[in-house]
């Protein structure tokens, strides 16, 4: 079952996404980016980021911009007006139609505009391992009927079926899943690379219909690098009286630290700009250039360039009808509306703010994948993978809810942990399956419970018991406990452990973050508290273990400081717990070393003969999970 | 009435296979996604261990670049051999320098920058050096290039 790939075939850059597993992909090229240069050698079959670096060469015969001759007569006004600047000649083939003249050879633009598609289709293939015969590919909402049969003719060309033309603010609005939103008035704001479109389009029935469009075909991201450039240059030339753009070498680190000045003040407030060794003065000394550009010296340089984008915006409304209270959802595309104060301008101008979470230079090709995916069934009929709203987890010793499946996890999934038990000799657990985010398991929701028995009595921490958590498709849940000497089982199924209601889930949340702090103090206590039950206890089996091998003043100390943590434990006091466990633990320690010691000449030490720590329980059984263990003691 | 229920039959048995059709597809489809996400990961998990490096040494070249240019008018001893020093850590990386002086114009891994009057097509001076990371290029050169201008 081949893929169908959704294309932005831009002006400037071109992009192709495709969907998988239910969500859009962006297919990086063979070069690594995430768009690809819309420049091609007809002649050579050089495409992308690779041609774009003859065009000093080749200036001929490296065509770039070719969409705007898509589908255009010969004695189009706007052919006319690009022929005077495009480096490349420019002639009137069959039925009056512009093509282009490389070397002798004439290429139409639907030819060109192939060997773009055929370099996307081909990185398209290599990323999916597989072949790619369908595609979705975009186009300006004002495409005439003519410009898109040549881009479908493109396609065909590059051996692509094109299922469907879809415009580029159409597939912006998808992107961002307006068509689920309830929104029935969208402007959608593109500001890319070489042009500026504005559509207002409007849904209904789950057809986007385009009311208007405007725009600006010569106004983008390389004006606004330009201003840049001009104003490093004028700087450079008052400080030392020589023109850098009439230095080509000097002129490419220019305009390349000007674009990075430029990106990089979209996030930070100050750029500098330092290029050592960029020219010779006069006297044939090196010159430097180093300037700091800061944002607001941007915004004051490129603020006549956008403020260029608003009239068409005002026009466009107009010509819609519409007003700027009535547009639900603004949608910024194109790399340009990166620049807060682009972002800005226009959310003070619709007084709302715009959308603009998914990155501005592949936003349009993610919605053609989209509109491709809901052509290949897949989106339609896609699987909707349910969530577990809230963290799923049993009850543990002192009361604590130990999560075993987080929050936010796809569902169908299982998970499985061992637990121990909390006392010597205890034949039985019992597993309290609580649903929530509180760290305590009384503040949670407990979903069901039930009992294992039958464990053969062991000291605590030795009966190893798996705990099983399974959540099916169907958001029913299966929980299981299997003790693993004996492989006696015990499970209950719950039923809608996904199905809260929305409300539910969010007070349930909210009730966690509220209480976070608290919570975990409480939780904090119940640690102390078990790490100190815990020493007690091994601090009487030490005793009785060692027998006579302690020193009977060493005994009454041990079991003074036992007496001393079980006062302590009567009270809540945190603290004065971890007081008492610490000097319990001390003293321990002193008379396991010393045992040791006494011990090591007549090489007594047997296996039962634990050192006395608090956590050596679990070692012998389980090194790696010793503490988990040790925290997920099951509550009698 | 016997007639009746064996057409209500058949017609859930077409529904039900219809719907089996559906599910197997979409399962399969998963399934295929799965399976190219995991080879993906695990050829980008060794594209990542092997160019993790790229993205800190690419940075690093333009200071490179910089030193270079430093040395090129101080001709400092000491400098010389900080810049080799330097040159020798990022090509333990795997870092090489592509050779172009003098080579056919090749956009595959030079990128033009200026033209001159001369020779066909021939790299002339290498405005800023190209370089490769474990045999993929990382940045093209930027050369100036002699053409026959017509």
């Amino acid at each position: 079952m081949g893929k169908i790939i959704g294309i932005d075939l831009g002006t400037t850059n071109s992009c192709v996404a495709v969907m998988e597993g239910g969500s859009p992909k962006v297919i990086y090229s063979a070069e690594g980016r995430n768009v690809i240069p819309s420049v091609v050698d007809p002649v050579s079959h050089i495409v992308g980021d690779v041609a774009k670096r003859q065009v000093v060469v080749k200036p001929r015969s490296t065509i770039f911009s070719i969409k705007r001759l898509m589908g255009r007569k010969y004695k189009d006004e706007s052919v006319q007006r690009d022929i005077k600047w495009l480096p490349y000649s420019i002639k009137e083939g069959r039925d009056g139609m512009a093509v282009v003249e490389v070397d002798g050879r004439t290429f139409t633009p639907q030819e060109i505009s192939a060997m773009i598609l055929q370099k996307i289709k081909a990185d398209a293939e290599s990323y999916l391992g597989g072949k790619v015969t369908q595609a979705v590919i975009t186009v300006p909402a004002y495409f005439d009927d003519s410009q898109r049969q040549a881009t479908k003719q493109a396609g065909e060309i590059a051996g692509l079926e094109v299922l469907r033309i879809i415009n580029e603010p159409t597939a912006s609005s998808l992107a961002y899943g307006l068509d689920k939103k309830n929104a029935h008035t969208i402007a959608v704001y593109d500001l890319g690379g070489g042009t500026f479109d504005i559509s207002v389009l409007e849904l209904g029935e789950g057809v986007y219909e385009v009311k208007a469009t405007n725009g600006d075909t010569h106004l983008g991201g390389d004006d606004f690098d330009q201003v840049v450039l001009s104003y490093l240059a004028e700087t450079f030339q008052k400080e030392n009286g020589i023109d850098l753009r009439k230095d080509p070498q000097a002129l490419q680190r220019l305009r390349d630290a000007a674009e990075k000045a430029k990106i990089e003040l979209s996030s930070s407030k100050e750029a500098e700009i330092n290029q050592p060794f960029i020219t010779q003065g006069k006297d044939g000394n090196p010159l430097h250039l180093n300037m700091k550009l800061s944002r607001a010296k941007l915004e004051e340089l490129v603020d006549d360039l956008i403020q260029k984008t608003i009239e068409p915006v005002k026009k466009c409304l107009a010509d819609a009808k519409k007003e700027k209270k009535d547009i639900d959802e603004i949608v910024m595309v194109g790399g340009m509306t990166r620049m807060p104060k682009v972002y800005e301008t226009v959310k003070n101008f619709f007084g709302k703010e715009p959308n603009r979470s998914v990155n501005p230079d592949e936003v349009v090709a993610v919605g053609a994948a989209i509109q491709g995916g809901v052509l290949g069934g897949e989106v339609k009929d896609v699987l909707l993978l349910d969530v577990t709203p809230l963290t799923l987890g049993i009850e543990t010793l002192g009361s604590v809810a130990t999560p075993l499946i987080p929050r936010n996890t796809t569902v169908p999934t299982s998970k499985s942990q061992v637990f121990s038990t909390a006392a010597d000799n205890q034949t039985q657990v019992e597993v309290n399956v609580l649903q929530g985010e509180r760290p305590m398991a009384a503040d949670n929701k407990s979903l069901g419970r039930f009992v294992l028995d039958g464990i053969p009595p062991a000291p605590r921490g030795i009966p190893q018991i798996e705990v099983s958590f399974d959540i099916d498709a169907n958001g029913i849940l299966n929980v299981a406990a299997k003790d693993k000497a004996t492989g006696r089982s015990q499970s209950v199924s719950i039923k809608g452990s996904t199905g809260l209601s929305k409300d539910e889930v969010e007070k349930m949340t909210k009730e966690a973050e509220v209480h976070a702090s608290e919570d975990e103090e409480k939780k904090k206590l119940v640690e102390i508290r078990n790490l100190a039950e815990n020493l007690v206890y091994t601090s009487e089996k030490t005793l009785k273990d060692a027998g006579d091998k302690v020193k009977p003043e060493d005994k009454k100390e041990v079991e003074e400081k036992v007496s001393a943590v079980r006062e302590a434990l009567k009270s809540e006091k945190a603290a004065e717990i971890e007081d008492k466990t610490k000097e319990l633990s001390d003293v321990l320690q002193k008379v396991g070393a010393a045992m040791y010691q006494s011990s090591s000449t007549g090489q007594q030490t047997t296996a039962d003969n634990q050192p006395p720590t608090g956590e050596q329980e679990t070692k012998a059984e389980e090194p790696k999970a010793g503490e988990k263990v040790e925290e997920g003691e099951v509550v009698k | 009435m016997k007639n009746q229920d064996k057409v209500t039959k058949d017609k859930e048995n077409t529904e039900l296979k219809k719907q089996i059709e559906v599910l197997t597809n979409d399962w399969k489809r998963a399934l295929a996604d799965y399976q190219n996400l995991q080879r993906r990961y695990e050829k980008e998990k060794i594209e990542f261990a092997q160019y993790a490096n790229g993205i800190l040494v690419l940075k690093l070249l333009s200071t490179l670049d910089y030193l270079e240019k430093v040395q090129s008018y101080l001709k400092d001893d000491g400098l010389g051999l900080a810049i080799k020093e330097f040159k020798n850590v990022l090509s333990e990386e795997g870092l090489k320098e592509v050779e172009v002086l003098g080579k056919k114009f090749n956009p595959e891994e030079m990128e033009a920058i200026e033209k001159i009057d001369g020779e066909e097509d021939k790299v002339i001076e290498v405005i800023s050096k190209g370089y490769r990371l474990k045999d993929k290029l990382i940045r093209p050169a930027k050369v100036k290039v002699s053409v026959i201008i017509i």
